[in-house]
């Protein structure tokens, strides 16, 4: 059967009413747990298990399809209007959503992330349709070395965000790598800065760093600062045009969420490549290319559609070595991997041509899902951006309340609580004396990724540190960090 | 004839539950997040208690970190001397108690049955020269460093088997070159790439690639073959090695003799229903049941082998030994140091030149005496109460001076949250006394 021929199959069985129910359930519940803090897709979909059961495999995939992309939909939400990003693929998106949203454009923020998700969505799609096993082919050739590139490559992302002081930014980034080194170090298996706390031992969660250095952090910063008798409201959902976009939206939107996509595919097809390189590396080039740079830092929109669009495309492209190889290579994807087990399913390189129905439907069913989910949140754009018409103290009181029910419900342990509060008495800190807070969290989540590839790289040339530029996708990548880091200079310098 | 009595007494609801074996609630706790091996295995049993009638409520509870460890230091003391409680533990956490010094161990808890089991396997790339176990064997004993071996977290059953093999074709474990990934999917991308030598993991994990023929299967660690696996064991091969990823539960410290025996018995007889040896088949676990005292030698020879191995492999907490070619543990955290007090001290010397706006140390103040509310509150007085309070006061630290509406919306907001995650979502938060 040919790729269209078996696409057409699958849509076909994934149009059935009930299966079309169970994927708008997915959507609907996917977009709801993408909006709360702490509870992701991969939660959500481990806690269905045992109730979907009972389903036939196709409709309970269909569903976890739909919560998996709604999640990526709901979590933008609560980053662009509350500056509380519930993941990590998200921050990208609150750092200019959220200045957007305080300039009176959050109606505007939240449209562009759910167009740019939608194309995002959608054309990644299409990639994985048509391109699954040549792409999984190119990503196997990324090993240790690669991914220690790669993740150079998204450091220079640093300079994006470090600020107006080179050095406050890279001490903000410091603290980050600081933080990401606790707990066991997952090469040897020790533990290491964890000061005997047993909680520790796993590190610190991002999500738990995320939340308390932009969430709490902003809101004891903004009571620290907070005068008698200012506005009572965060910013009024002030809208021109469709969805508050204008036509200049629309013409800076639409080139970002393409940028974004062809960054995010690929990227999340790579065993090790998660949503956060992608996304960062998308705010980044968007920066840099942008027709008005002065923008970036009061709310840019190309800074939201590029980063959102990024996000989207990635998690599409976690599903390329999921269903091809039965590689999981993100939380979401290991929760996948089991529910197929359940079924007695086994993806791996044989699972197109013994379960053709139900992957085909599964692909069929991304489809339909994203126009689901685009319908669904558009009409919630008007809703949401009320959020922000909320008097201060009703408002901050609420965010407190979701962030330390996020960081309780990662774990259930009273820890993460008291690590949230701490790191987001720092965040409030470091806002007081004007440090940026975004190269800490780039340092937590990329310092311990580069460290474990750089190890393992060095483990398997036992020692010879030329590995980095003898093989020549690692080479090639570090020369396009350099080239990162050195052009903009170049170009400041001629123009 | 008073002493008989009091037996008599003492033997009588034993004997009523060891005829129903019929619990009216049982809990069982899985050290890990939902979506995991003890976490399904929790919820498997979970599943066919509730479906075979051995009991009318069961609750499944998640207490993941530090693989295992700790869930087994709360498990050992929240539940001590409670009947109705277990744990799901396994041969990963016996090698974290070691590994993490953790100060709970599983000689506290009482043995109930090991129930299921994985094998493991060692494989190579299809293009790899190894063509047999000989061949890799000869080659590791040559230079141990040369054979970069990929697996799961360092400590785990993965690198445990690693070390058995090193020890029983005589090289020291602590010289070879594993290389830790920290996810299934991770290592064999690895391994399908090309960029390691070798690869041990789980058999389930593998076998879709072994058929495919994309990997080689050079030997499974089971102690006889497996019937419809083609693949020959490390016996039938010469070397006296076997080991399985076992999979058991445990119930807490202190319980009377007559409450284990009725969870033994209430297993026994879960293990013999068709519910239970379906579960088994659908997810390709091995059946590797051995109740009560049994389970309890097994577990302390267990404890014996895996600390030795640990320390033979150099994984140990103490020892700091750096195989061939890998960069110490502590290398980066020096670059890091080093960066943060140069940046730190630049700061320092050129500080005192910004404008700030004014402070408002009272509503700071208050807002940080709602976290610390929370933080203190949280867990004995319930997550409503708690978050209740945070509210109002970071409402009062903005400014509102509406007690009355702060409080109602703070109590309305945490208890439709409260609802939605443990109802809905099933969730545990704390519910303090209010909610029982």
């Amino acid at each position: 059967m040919s790729t269209w021929e078996s696409l057409v199959m699958g849509f076909s069985v994934a149009a059935a009413p009930t299966n079309l129910l169970w994927a708008f359930a997915g959507v609907t519940l996917g977009t709801a747990v993408g909006v709360l803090p702490g509870i992701g897709p991969a939660l959500t979909v481990a806690l269905l298990l045992p109730v979907t059961l009972t389903l036939a495999p196709t409709s309970a995939f269909i569903m976890f399809a739909g919560i998996y992309y709604g999640a990526m939909y709901g979590g933008s939400t609560t980053s662009i209007l509350l500056n509380t990003p519930g993941e990590s693929a998200s921050i990208a998106t609150a750092l200019e959503g959220n200045l957007m949203a305080r300039r009176g454009r959050g109606a505007a923020a939240l449209a562009t992330s759910a167009l740019g998700s939608f194309v995002a969505g959608t054309l990644a799609t299409i990639a994985l349709t048509f391109s699954a096993p040549a792409m999984v082919r190119v990503a196997l050739h990324f090993g240790p070395a690669e991914y220690f590139a790669l993740v150079v490559l998204a450091f220079t992302s640093v300079s994006a965000v470090l600020g107006g002081s080179l050095l406050k930014g890279l001490f903000s980034l410091f603290i980050g790598l600081g933080l990401g080194l606790v707990g066991i170090d997952p090469l040897t298996g020790k533990a290491r800065f964890a000061l005997g706390v047993s909680q520790l031992l796993d590190g610190i969660d991002v999500v738990i760093l995320v939340m308390g250095l932009f969430a709490v952090g902003e809101t004891l910063y903004l009571a620290w600062c907070w005068t008698p008798g200012e506005e009572d409201v965060v910013s009024p959902a002030a809208g021109k045009g469709w969805m508050g976009l204008t036509q200049e939206d629309w013409s800076r939107s639409w080139p970002a969420w393409l940028r974004g996509t062809a960054i995010g595919f690929p990227l999340g097809v790579l065993p090790a490549g998660g949503a956060e390189i992608p996304t960062f590396l998308s705010y980044m080039i968007e920066k840099r290319l942008a027709r008005k740079p002065e923008e970036f830092g009061q709310g840019a929109i190309e800074g939201v559609a590029g980063p959102e669009a990024a996000n989207n495309a990635a998690a599409a492209g976690v599903l390329v070595p999921l269903l091809t190889l039965g590689l999981p290579t993100s939380a979401t994807a290991a929760v996948l991997l089991a529910a197929f087990q359940q079924y007695g399913l086994r993806p791996g390189p044989l699972l197109f041509d013994s379960q053709p129905e139900l992957v085909w439907s599964l692909i069929a069913s991304l489809y339909l899902g994203n126009v689901m989910l685009l319908v669904l949140n558009l009409p919630l754009v008007g809703l949401w951006v009320r959020v922000l018409l909320m008097p201060k103290p009703l408002l901050y009181g609420g965010i407190l309340v979701l962030a330390s029910l996020g960081a309780y419900s990662l774990n259930g342990s009273i820890v993460d609580v008291m690590l949230l509060y701490v790191i987001g008495a720092l965040g409030a800190v470091l806002r007081r004396f004007d440090f940026p807070v975004a190269p800490a969290v780039l340092g937590l989540i990329l310092g311990p990724l580069a460290e474990q590839q750089a190890r393992r790289a060095l483990a398997i040339s036992q020692g010879d540190w030329t590995v980095f530029i003898t093989r020549p996708i690692s080479a090639a990548v570090l020369a396009a960090a350099l080239l990162a880091l050195l052009l903009p200079r170049w170009f400041r310098r001629r123009a | 004839m008073r002493r008989l009595l009091v037996l008599a007494l003492a033997l009588l609801p034993d004997i009523a539950l060891s005829q129903e074996a019929r619990y009216d609630r049982l809990r069982i706790m899985a050290p890990a997040s939902p979506g995991g091996g003890w976490d399904q295995t929790a919820r498997a049993l979970a599943e066919v208690l509730r479906e075979e009638s051995l009991a009318r409520v069961v609750e499944v509870e998640n207490v993941s970190g530090a693989a295992g460890t700790i869930g087994l230091a709360r498990f050992a003391s929240a539940y001590r001397g409670e009947g109705d409680a277990l744990l799901v533990t396994g041969l990963v956490m016996v090698s974290a108690i070691v590994m993490n010094e953790s100060p709970v161990s599983l000689a506290e808890v009482t043995p109930i049955a090991r129930l299921t089991g994985e094998y493991e396997v060692l494989v190579v790339p299809a293009a790899s020269p190894f063509r047999s176990l000989a061949d890799l064997t000869a080659a590791l004993r040559r230079d141990p460093g040369a054979v970069s071996f990929a697996g799961g977290s360092a400590g785990g059953t993965d690198q445990l088997l690693l070390g058995l093999l090193a020890r029983e074709v005589g090289v020291d474990p602590a010289r070879t070159n594993y290389i830790a990934f920290s996810g299934g999917g991770d290592s064999l991308a690895a391994l399908l790439g090309n960029q390691v030598a070798a690869g041990i993991s789980g058999l389930f994990e593998y076998a879709p690639h072994i058929e495919s023929g994309s990997l080689r299967a050079l030997a499974i660690s089971s102690p006889d073959p497996v019937p419809g696996v083609d693949i020959l064991t490390f016996r039938q091969q010469g070397l006296d090695l076997s080991l399985s990823n076992w999979r058991g539960i445990v119930a807490p410290p202190g319980i009377r003799g007559s409450a284990r025996e009725s969870l033994v018995n209430a297993i026994e007889r879960l293990v013999r229903t068709r519910a239970w040896q379906e579960l088994l088949e659908r997810n390709g676990w091995v059946d590797l049941y051995l109740p009560g005292d049994g389970f309890g030698q097994f577990l302390r020879s267990e404890q014996r082998r895996v600390a030795s191995v640990v320390r033979d492999l150099g994984a140990g907490p103490s020892k700091s030994a750096a195989g061939s070619g890998e960069v110490a543990e502590m290398v980066f955290p020096g670059i890091v140091g080093v960066g943060l007090l140069v940046s730190g001290s630049l700061l320092l010397a050129r500080r005192g030149s910004e404008a700030r706006a004014p402070a408002n140390r009272r509503a700071l103040g208050l807002v940080c005496l709602g976290a610390v509310a929370d933080v203190v509150l949280l867990e004995p007085a319930g997550f409503i109460v708690a978050s209740s309070i945070l509210f109002c006061c970071a409402a009062r630290g903005f400014g509102s001076r509406r007690w009355a509406r702060d409080a109602i919306l703070g109590i309305a907001f945490s208890t439709g949250a409260y609802l939605l995650f443990t109802r809905a979502l099933t969730l545990s938060l704390p519910a303090g006394r209010l909610f029982p």
